[in-house]
């Protein structure tokens, strides 16, 4: 209870300055507020990460191998020590064709006990031909749940060497922590960068072996990520991991060895089989020439062959006709022999019909002869009568002839005769008898003989007969057999048809044959070549193969933990930057905030001198009195910490992260957990601060003896200032200039305290502003001021000549292009000693052109660089990282085999990414061969999106043509990436706005306060309100105006800092802060400051003329 | 109206919560334009609220305050800063001169705001500061500040030369000294001047002697001779 009063006194204190504790809450809260919160804002961040990381299960680390990673490498991996799970991981990098475009995408398997897929829509993919893809394929509208896409391979190897589908139905879609923002990385294939991943089942990869082991590190979960320990605990457990490299990857060595020698004995065998193959076809094809000739002897035999079948026909037919001929002779003949025969028939009847005839003469010659038998034997008694008689007569009668009654012509010589006669008659008579006899006889005989004459006759006609008989049926079987001649003709002649059509289809046969045999010829000689070179290939493969195996490099792992996954680096990266501005920022907040509160402590103290010395005089201690002060410096900074740093440290980090979100869209949740460190450190600095200044203050006053301390304080003395050395200048002041010099001159601590709250301000607006700026440079700058070309065709290198042509036609017939070049461009390492860099190598055809497409100059003095044949130019942040400055080497790598020297001529202005440009010249001389060109810059009538679109398309369906981009593109997908930093200019600007408030608020508070009595002199004076305040006002005006100035120079060394600490690698940020941004944060320091002047304004009005000028306390 | 200067019945209370406190409580009087007038009273007699109500400083609750013609305790805060700046001049025991300005320019802050204002030198001249115009007020003894605070007001060329307890932090012969100033300066001049002041002594040497006693006029004398200050003795 000692002391009550004293307590009471200080409770009272506070309510009767409740403004003066609340200024100093506010301030210390202020302070406290940005300095814990924006430095939590580092740690919260990579808080938020870890979360994330954890909530998916992120791998801490992966393991590749040069030759892949096995089975057994994934059982080695799991018995290392530390290590907690391991997971096979499959991925390839594929195209995928949509009606648009074509993206590259990466296939990965799904993955189970690390590396989760958030699902944000469907489903994980179930069956081998479904999957899930990358969510921000679906936000960029590319392709929904329910599609089907197709997937190509994105190299020279079959889709099926990697993959067991070609298309998936999309199941669902989803996003994984490996990927924090839109950036999915580069690739190998196509454009080089990226679209999206898809996740299939494991089961659809057919690689033999896997792409990467995931592993997580026992204990890493627990810690948080991006820490020191986690970082360590990582890297123990990779050192580890390294150490069973050796042997696994000598076992995998042994492993591919084992398999490349057996795939080279089978291509081996494959290259002989070919060559046999060929061989054999070789015999086949000779086989087929010997069938063909062949076949010709034998269709020429055959075409022989008709024509002599042909003329036998015709023979056989003339021989026919002849026969015919002849049969119809035989008839006739036959019917003339038989017409004779007939004839000789009659005959011989009648020749019967006379022998008949004649013998029935002879019959009754003979029956007369039998008679004449007895006449006889009268004449022959007569003749013997006679004979005596007649033996003279019978010389007559022997005269008579035979037949010829020739007797009757000597009819009687002479009966002589008549004896004679009638001897001779009987004689004759008997003659006559015996002739008639003879003549019988002889008739007899003649008629036997003409019996036989005609028996042969008959014979002969019978003989005739039957010869004819026999001759008609010769000519019956003549003709028979003309007959059959005739159908055997026919049938040869059918049968000579059927082989003249016969010859003909051989002939047609053999024609095609012979074609066939060509065209076989031909394409074996096509075979045989191709194969020939197919087997020289492979023969020169199998060579390569071998020689491969050869030198097939130890094969090496690669153990890489997190600090090689892009965007866990980057948002670390982004993390330190914020750590790095929150190092600058709240520092000058906190010092500002410090010095308030000192001056505010001080002047309270200074008011109550009175009130000191009359305690002091009662006897209090001096402890017990500075205690008020003390206590009240605490209790308003105490309470002003701890609101500041909840505040703080919740509201500041949540709106940063929130603003990376932008970037790294995938980061689900924000932690803002109050920092024990920041908040310890922060609010006990500001109450220390504060406290202490209390104390110092007190000390002072306290250490005076009563007495002095209950007379007025001296009011500080006038002063002559430096100005009025020079009258010619202080002259021409007016008199309230004047006064407000030397009124500034002589508060020096509110002087410069305001001087560095505006200028604090200005510096914050400035930077804000600035970095604004200086980030949106990149693309104006680059794209506007550097990369002045609109467009550029990447070629493909295997297109052929045709095509180019046909590339180059297009281009120079298209009107919409005004102008193009040819260059060269590739990715190159560049190394001066230390580590390497990736930047771009380009060689314009035309180096004198290049200008027109890309300007290189000096960002400073923007000086023109054109390239010689004598020296590179590199750009200014390669320059910077390389520490090379003009006249130096680089070395230039393509591979680890590929490397050259060059010497820097000059560094060029560049934002964006790093380039060397050289002069194809100086390729050739340092690459020893012409340069590639690969990419065509352009420049276009027209910019609007429409009309690139447009043109994109109409190159794109060109074979020759690989790529197609814009630079408004580019600028654009630059602009958004980093349009994250608006919200933390507004953030710096709404900082800034409140820093100006309370600085000014709390230091015209004071101004007034102290000078009071002076202001309520110029009321008593006379002066109106305004005038009053005006002349108040004229100082903060000048302070503000200086501040702002000081505030320019500080806000660009700060800029300078901030953007420096916070560029990353692969872009420079512009120096520049644009006029508009100095315009601006002038315009808003102004403002703040009249705010604030005019909150001043009622203030003042209310000072009390008579209680201010009442005898001094 | 004869009187340069006439208050009616005015009053000025306080209302302290549910205490009513009369600081004035009804005071009459009238000044007669030239007239050195001396106020006297003991502490607390309310003696210069009445000033500060004249002077434009402080307005009374109730009451009439007539300064050559006008009523002034009807005037708005406005229209009363436009009379302090053009018709009345104030001289303070503690001098409140502007300590940035030297003596020179403390006077010419006056003048920046007046209609018709004297030179400033001059008035610094008559003050017997010549040779003083450019030093601060820190550089300058307290009868030479007074004096400082006496020509500020008196440059203004006001029709009312007010002055609280002029003498109040000054030696013995300084104060003097600002007294005959003050009286010289209303004789010359043919300015009103009222000073107040608890020393009785002075009181011989005005035209018209005032006293005050709780908020009321006690006493109202003129004097038909009034002395030279350099004749009293106290």
């Amino acid at each position: 209870m000692k002391k009550r009063a004293l307590r009471k006194d200080f409770y009272m204190e506070i309510r009767r300055t409740l403004n003066r504790f609340l200024s100093i809450f506010l301030i210390t809260a202020l302070g406290v507020a940005f300095f814990s919160g924006v430095r939590a804002a580092k740690p919260d961040m990579q808080l938020s990460a870890d979360a994330f990381y954890d909530e998916s299960n992120l791998m801490d680390l992966r393991v590749m191998g040069t030759l892949g990673m096995t089975r057994e490498d994934l059982e080695a991996i799991r018995v290392v020590e530390g290590v907690k799970e391991v997971m096979p991981f499959y991925s390839v990098d594929v195209f995928c064709d949509l009606p648009e475009e074509r993206l590259n995408v990466q296939v990965m398997s799904l993955p189970d006990k690390m590396n989760r897929i958030r699902v944000i829509q469907g489903r994980l993919p179930e069956a081998d031909h479904e999957c899930l893809v990358d969510q921000k394929l679906l936000d960029s509208g590319k392709c929904r749940v329910g599609d089907t896409l197709t997937l190509k391979s994105g190299t020279e190897d079959p889709l099926s060497d990697f993959l067991g589908e070609e298309t998936f139905t999309v199941v669902g879609s989803g996003t994984t922590s490996y990927y924090m923002s839109l950036d999915r990385g580069t690739t190998s294939i196509g454009s080089g960068t990226l679209d999206g991943f898809l996740v299939v089942p494991a089961s659809v990869f057919a690689m033999d072996y896997y792409t990467q082991i995931c592993v997580t590190a026992e204990g890493a979960f627990e810690l948080t990520c991006y820490t020191e320990e986690y970082d360590t605990l990582v890297d123990t457990l990779v050192e580890r991991l390294e150490g069973i490299e050796e042997e696994r990857c000598g076992i995998r060595y042994a492993e591919i060895q084992e398999e490349g020698q057996e795939k080279i004995a089978e291509a081996e065998a494959e290259v002989a089989d070919g060559e046999q193959k060929l061989l054999d076809a070789g015999e086949e094809l000779e086989d087929a020439r010997n069938q063909l000739e062949d076949a010709r002897s034998k269709l020429i035999d055959g075409r022989r062959e008709l024509a002599e079948g042909e003329e036998e026909l015709a023979k056989s037919e003339q021989e026919l006709a002849d026969a015919r001929q002849k049969t119809a002779d035989g008839w006739k003949e036959l019917n003339h022999g038989m017409n004779k025969l007939d004839l000789e028939a009659i005959k011989v009847q009648n020749g019967r019909t006379e022998y008949e005839q004649k013998k029935a003469e002879l019959d009754a010659g003979y029956a007369q002869l039998a008679q004449s038998d007895e006449k006889k034997a009268e004449l022959e008694e007569n003749l013997a009568q006679v004979e005596t008689g007649i033996g003279q007569a019978e010389a007559a009668i022997q005269a008579l002839p035979e037949g010829t009654p020739e007797a009757e012509r000597q009819k009687l010589e002479a009966y002589l005769a008549a004896l004679q006669e009638n001897r001779k008659q009987i004689q004759a008579g008997l003659a006559q008898i015996s002739q008639a006899k003879a003549e019988l006889d002889a008739g007899a005989k003649a008629l036997a003989q003409a019996k036989a004459q005609l028996d042969t006759g008959s014979d002969q006609i019978a003989e005739g007969y039957r010869k004819l008989e026999d001759a008609k049926g010769e000519l019956t079987d003549a003709e028979a057999e003309i007959a059959e001649g005739e159908i055997e003709l026919a049938k040869g002649r059918a049968k000579l048809a059927d082989a003249r059509l016969e010859l003909l289809d051989a002939e047609a046969e053999f024609a095609e044959a012979e074609e066939k045999l060509l065209s076989g010829e031909r394409e074996y000689e096509e075979a045989r070549l191709e194969s020939q070179e197919t087997i020289a290939d492979a023969k020169i493969k199998i060579a390569d193969a071998k020689e491969e195996l050869k030198d097939l490099a130890f094969p090496e792992w690669y153990v890489l933990d997190r600090q090689y996954i892009q965007t866990y680096v980057e948002y670390g990266n982004d993390a330190d930057r914020i750590g790095a501005i929150g190092e600058v920022f709240p520092a000058i907040f906190f010092l500002v905030a410090a010095l308030v509160s000192l001056t505010t402590m001080t002047r309270m103290v200074e008011e109550q001198r009175t009130q000191i010395g009359t305690l002091k005089a009662l006897g209090y201690g001096k402890g017990a009195i500075a205690s008020k002060y003390i206590f009240y410096a605490l209790f308003s900074s105490l309470l002003g910490s701890l609101f500041g740093l909840a505040a703080g440290q919740k509201i500041l980090p949540e709106v940063i992260i929130s603003a990376y979100q932008i970037l790294y869209n995938n980061l689900p949740v924000t932690l803002t957990p109050l920092n024990l460190w920041y908040s310890v450190t922060a609010s006990g600095a500001a109450v220390a601060c504060t406290t202490l200044a209390a104390w110092a203050a007190c000390y002072k006053e306290l250490n005076a003896v009563p007495a002095q301390l209950m007379r007025p304080a001296v009011p500080k003395a006038g002063k002559r200032v430096f100005l009025e050395v020079l009258p010619f200048l202080w002259r021409r002041l007016n008199f309230s200039m004047k006064a407000t010099v030397r009124n500034l001159v002589r508060y020096k601590k509110r002087f410069f305290m305001t001087v560095f709250g505006i200028g604090g301000c200005m510096a914050l607006l400035l930077v804000g502003f600035g970095l604004k700026d200086s980030i949106l440079y990149i693309g104006s700058g680059q794209f506007g001021n550097v990369f002045v070309y609109d467009g550029s065709i990447g070629l493909d290198k295997d297109a052929d000549e045709e095509e180019r042509e046909d590339f180059w036609k297009t281009v120079q017939e298209d009107e919409r292009i005004s102008v193009c070049m040819e260059a060269r461009e590739n990715a190159v390492d560049v190394e001066a000693g230390g580590s390497p860099r990736s930047a771009y190598l380009v060689v314009p055809k035309d180096p004198e052109g290049l200008a027109e497409f890309i300007r290189l100059k000096d960002r400073e003095s923007r000086e023109a660089y054109t390239l010689d044949g004598e020296g590179v130019i590199i750009t200014e942040k390669l320059a910077k990282l390389l520490g090379v400055s003009e006249g130096d080497t680089i070395v230039l790598k393509e591979d680890d085999t590929k490397q050259v020297e060059a010497r820097v001529s000059y560094i060029t202005e560049n934002y964006f990414m790093h380039y060397v440009y050289m002069s194809g010249e100086l390729y050739e001389k340092l690459y020893g061969k012409t340069p590639e060109w690969n990419q065509v810059f352009l420049k276009n009538i027209q910019n609007d999106e429409e009309f690139e679109e447009q043109m994109q398309t109409d190159y794109m369906a060109l074979p020759a043509v690989s790529d197609v981009t814009f630079v408004s593109g580019t600028a654009q997908r630059v602009a958004d990436m980093l349009k994250s930093m608006d919200l933390i200019i507004y953030v710096l600007v709404v900082a800034a706005g409140l820093l100006a408030f309370v600085v000014l608020y709390n230091l015209n508070n004071i101004n007034i306060n102290e000078r009071k009595r002076e202001l309520a002199t110029l009321k008593v004076l006379g002066f109106f309100d305004g005038e009053v305040s005006s002349y108040v006002n004229r100082e903060n005006v000048l302070l503000t105006l200086i501040g702002t100035g000081a505030g320019v120079f500080l806000g660009i060394g700060l800029h300078r800092f901030i953007i420096v600490t916070a560029e990353i690698d692969m872009l420079m940020f512009g120096r520049m802060i644009a006029g508009k941004s100095y315009l601006y944060s002038v315009l808003l320091t102004f403002a703040f400051s009249a705010v604030v002047n005019g909150v001043m304004f009622f203030k003042l009005r209310g000072i009390d003329m008579i209680e201010s000028l009442k005898s001094v306390e | 109206m004869a009187h340069f200067v006439e208050l009616k019945q005015v009053k000025k209370l306080y209302q302290m919560g549910e205490v009513t406190i009369s600081a004035v409580d009804g005071i009459d009087f009238q000044i007669n334009q030239g007239e050195f007038v001396v106020i006297v009273g003991p502490s607390g007699a309310g003696k210069t609220t009445v000033l500060n109500i004249l002077g434009g400083m402080d307005t009374c609750t109730s009451g009439e305050v007539w300064v050559d013609g006008r009523d002034i305790g009807k005037f708005r805060p406005r229209q009363l800063t436009a009379y302090r700046r053009d018709d009345i001049g104030f001289v303070f025991q503690f001098y409140n001169l502007i300590q940035n300005l030297t003596a020179l320019e403390n006077v010419e802050l006056a003048l920046q705001i007046c209609k018709n204002p004297l030179n400033a030198e001059e008035v610094l001249e008559e003050v017997g500061l010549g040779e003083r115009k450019s030093n601060f007020p820190a550089q300058l003894s307290g009868g030479e500040q007074q004096r400082v605070a006496i020509a500020r007001a008196l440059a203004k060329n006001p029709k009312l030369l007010l002055c609280d307890e002029p003498t109040g932090a000054l030696d013995y012969l300084t104060g003097k000294a600002i007294l005959k100033l003050l009286q010289d300066t209303c004789r010359e001049r043919n300015m009103t001047v009222i000073v107040i002041t608890h020393n009785s002594a002075i009181a011989p040497m005005a035209d018209r002697v005032i006293r005050i006693k709780n908020g009321k006029v006690s006493q109202e004398t003129v004097n038909e001779h009034p002395v030279s200050v350099e004749t009293i003795e106290w």
